[in-house]
């Protein structure tokens, strides 16, 4: 390592995020993945504007009806046209991913290295702190936070994100247990630079792999879990949809009318492997310890 | 290969134990019958109840002075033998059931009704359907707390045996009333072991504490799963009970109430899924039940909010409702529209004053009110309980208020108990609604808006409405009478305390191997009568 930085002196070194950005363009895979994943965005906000109809407008002589040319995708029991709604639930469920995920992400990530990285009495308190968490029924822990919050569901897409950190916290505090130990922690130990230094520019760079993979992992998850709060009567409310509203109102009328089910699930799964694709594909280009080529 | 043997037996043993487990109703040759019943009772205690569900509960474990024959939907004896009707038609002289007994075996005396009405009747009770009582003499007085001594309310011990009831007026459907839980009598002695006569919620209503007089006794309560009653073999006619047990299920979602009843896991459901419907009409027409049903779906509206206080804004959301397009479209099995309250033809009756669609109509009341183009509206939440059904009108309604007024509508839904706390506790805009009728006569419908009435729940307080249904209770005439409601209808629509949207029609399906299942316009179920019987292999 303490050569890799030696020899970065001459060659005028790159940084980790260009250097990252350069392997990233050579991962097909996650390339496609990262290309998918903007159509599905540009679907989700610029798409509606070029659909003849409204996600509530209503047609209720025509009801279910099956995919044809007038509604691609078909329409719900209200006759409501499905491709608009597939894009307006779009919108709802990539804000609540990107929103709840970024926000575990924050408070984990913070909260773990934290731990990790000071550990002693401090670490053994914030842990147990998370085991309380843990042990707290989580639908009811979010609703407490609904009631404190209202029901505003962009502050929901928050409160989704302040319990789901928990897991977050305990991986990353296992990979700075492991890297404190490490000859390079030390050497920044031995230059005195100061905790937050530390924690932000070494720690933190270092324990990316797992906290990427988590990350995409967690994304799934809140949007599954803000289709069951909607239901609640937490969420969003209808008329407005989410994917996971979607679905699970397509299961529920899957016999009958199975083009409801399919197409949001199409949708959902194929953001979802894209996601884990570009997950991966990130994991692996901001590896720090991969040798330059 | 070890690990695998293990786990491949432990699998086994999981098979097998579920097998014996799950079970069909007559594995050791007992007959359970298995009843979808949408929510969990809200108690036991007939005096404190307002729901369905809790109708069809508790008709298993009490029985009122009369029974009805549902298939003539003429009375039949109950917990009293035979009765006879003074000429006047005011005084009732019931005998009860010789060998009448309670649960725990203790006889059923006439004191057991006068203990209960007074019950029902005492105003730090607080009980919500109280006014299915005012019919008796005094009664009325003496549940506002203007009348302390119940001896002069008409109920009278003549002997243990003997119950006379005297009437305010002559009352037409009496008798049929008594299969409404508000009349059941209730146990004086479990009531107090547990608590004082007006303790609401106290322990007796509790599986082994529980005392009734109806074909079964309360066997487990277990909340959100499973309420059972099975055969009490002190009823007094315990020899024509069919059943050894019936089970409610309270499953709020139809969805999964549908499912358990493909698995085979209820014999009787409470409703259909709306999108199912058409494909077991295709498919399984001989499980699928549809019959008339005597009740009505509406909106309520909060007369003590803004902006409903304002009647010009009700009747212009009322005058905003396609119920034709409701009807025909979203409904889909047969439901007519609704434009009043009391459903058609209710034991003759048919509201003449009728609510239009007229948007137009609609926009220049809500304009005239100061909200021209619903500017200025403030924004309106639908509530309704968690059902997708509902959530369905909901979501029709909405659009259609939204379109034509240019109001702002949000949904907000809730769990029935809370819904129904939310509404009695005037805390919504608009509420989805609905009223199953308890006895085929149109007073029932209406007296529900008597001011302070336990099922009001709008705020409305109308001394002439009121008026008009007192002077139907004492309206021995029938024609006059009919003026009257017909005369209390008018108020309750002109003022559009609620928006009528379609009349009910009961759907349900049964397992054919269930039988004596009378379809009847209350959709009563004579537990009784109710048999099982598998089909030969």
């Amino acid at each position: 390592m303490s050569e890799a930085i030696a020899l970065q002196e001459y060659e005028k070194g790159t940084s980790l995020w260009a250097d990252a950005w350069h392997r990233l363009q050579k991962n097909r895979l996650a390339v496609i993945s990262a290309a998918g994943i903007l159509c599905i965005v540009c679907f989700a906000v610029i798409g509606p504007w070029f659909t003849a109809y409204d996600y509530d407008q209503q047609d209720t002589a025509l009801g279910a009806s099956a995919p044809s040319a007038a509604h691609w995708l078909g329409t719900d029991p209200l006759g409501r046209d499905l491709l608009t709604r597939v894009m307006y639930g779009g919108r709802v469920s990539l804000l609540v991913g990107l929103c709840a995920t970024t926000v575990s992400l924050l408070i984990g990530v913070l909260y773990g290295a934290i731990s990790g990285f000071i550990g002693g009495r401090v670490d053994h308190f914030l842990m147990r702190v998370v085991d309380v968490l843990y042990a707290l029924p989580f639908t009811i822990f979010v609703i407490i936070l609904m009631v404190f919050f209202g029901r505003n569901f962009i502050l929901l897409f928050f409160a989704i994100g302040a319990v789901e950190w928990l897991t977050m916290a305990r991986i990353v505090r296992s990979q700075v247990l492991s890297l404190r130990e490490k000859e390079f922690v030390e050497a920044t130990t031995v230059l005195g630079l100061p905790h937050h230094h530390v924690i932000l520019r070494h720690i933190i760079p270092n324990a990316l792999g797992p906290i990427i993979v988590y990350a995409t992992l967690t994304i799934p998850q809140v949007m599954l879990l803000e289709a069951f709060l909607s239901f609640l009567g937490l969420g969003v409310q209808p008329p407005m949809s989410s994917w996971g509203i979607l679905i699970k109102e397509g299961v529920e009328t899957m016999e009958e009318y199975p083009w409801l089910l399919l197409f949001p699930s199409i949708t959902l799964t194929g953001t979802l492997f894209a996601l884990n694709f570009l997950g991966d594909g990130l994991r692996d280009a901001l590896d720090p310890r991969v040798s330059k080529d | 290969m070890n690990r695998l043997l293990v786990f491949a037996l432990a699998l086994a043993g999981c098979v097998a134990l579920a097998a014996g487990c799950g079970g069909g109703a007559t594995d050791d040759g007992k007959k359970v019958l298995r009843v979808g019943n949408r929510s969990e009772v809200q108690d036991l205690d007939p005096h404190l109840c307002t729901g369905v569900a809790e109708q069809r509960a508790l008709a298993s474990i009490f029985q009122g002075l009369a029974d009805l024959d549902l298939a003539t939907m003429k009375p039949i004896p109950g917990a009293a033998a035979s009765w006879t009707i003074s000429e006047d038609g005011l005084v009732y002289t019931f005998a009860l059931q010789p060998n009448g007994k309670w649960s725990n075996g203790d006889p059923v005396v006439a004191g057991d009704f006068l203990y209960a009405y007074k019950r029902m009747l005492t105003p730090a009770l607080g009980s919500e359907y109280a006014y299915m009582l005012h019919c008796l003499k005094n009664a009325k007085a003496y549940n506002e707390g203007t009348l302390t001594d119940f001896g002069q309310v008409g109920v009278k011990v003549v002997d243990d045996a003997t119950l006379e009831l005297t009437l305010e007026a002559p009352t037409p459907y009496f008798l049929s009333m008594q299969i409404h839980y508000s009349w059941f009598p209730v146990p004086q002695k479990a009531i107090e072991a547990f608590g004082e006569m007006t303790t609401r919620g106290s322990e007796w209503t509790r599986p082994g504490n529980h005392v009734g007089n109806g074909p079964f006794k309360l066997k487990d309560w277990r909340p959100d799963e499973v309420l059972a009653v099975e055969r009490n073999p002190n009823y007094w006619n315990a020899g024509s009970v069919k059943l050894d047990e019936v089970q409610f299920y309270p499953i709020s979602n139809e969805q999964t109430e549908e499912r358990m009843f493909r698995n085979g896991e209820l014999d009787l459901t409470y409703t259909v899924p709306m999108f199912k419907i058409e494909s077991y009409r295709k498919e399984h027409p001989e499980l699928l039940q549809i019959h008339p049903y005597l009740g009505s779906y509406f909106y309520r509206f909060n007369l003590t909010r803004k902006p409903f206080d304002d009647v010009r804004v009700r009747q212009a959301f009322s005058l905003a409702l396609n119920r034709e397009e409701i009807a025909a479209n979203v409904c889909k099995a047969g439901e007519q529209p609704a434009h009043f309250f009391t459903p058609p033809n209710t034991a003759g009756y048919t509201s003449q004053h009728q609510v239009e669609t007229n948007i137009e109509k609609a926009k220049a009341l809500l304009a005239e009110a100061g909200y021209p183009n619903g500017q200025g509206l403030p924004p309106v939440e639908i509530l309704y309980n968690s059902s997708e059904t509902d959530k369905i009108f909901a979501e029709t309604v909405q659009n259609m208020w939204q379109g034509s007024l240019g109001a702002t509508i949000t949904l907000r839904n809730q769990d029935y108990k809370i819904y129904l706390d939310s509404m009695t506790g005037l805390n919504y805009d608009i509420a989805r609604s609905m009223w199953i009728g308890d006895v085929v006569d149109p007073v029932n419908f209406l007296e529900c808006f008597l001011t302070g009435g336990g099922n009001n729940r709008t705020g409305f307080a109308s001394p002439e409405f009121d008026a008009a249904i007192r002077a139907a209770y004492a309206e021995p005439d029938v024609a006059k009478r009919e003026a009257h409601l017909q005369s209390a209808e008018k108020i309750l629509l002109e003022n559009a305390v609620i928006a009528p949207v379609f009349f009910y029609t009961q759907k349900f399906l049964q397992d054919p191997k269930v039988k004596n299942v009378v379809p009847n316009l209350l959709g009563q179920y004579a537990w009784q009568d109710i048999d099982i019987v598998e089909p030969a292999a």
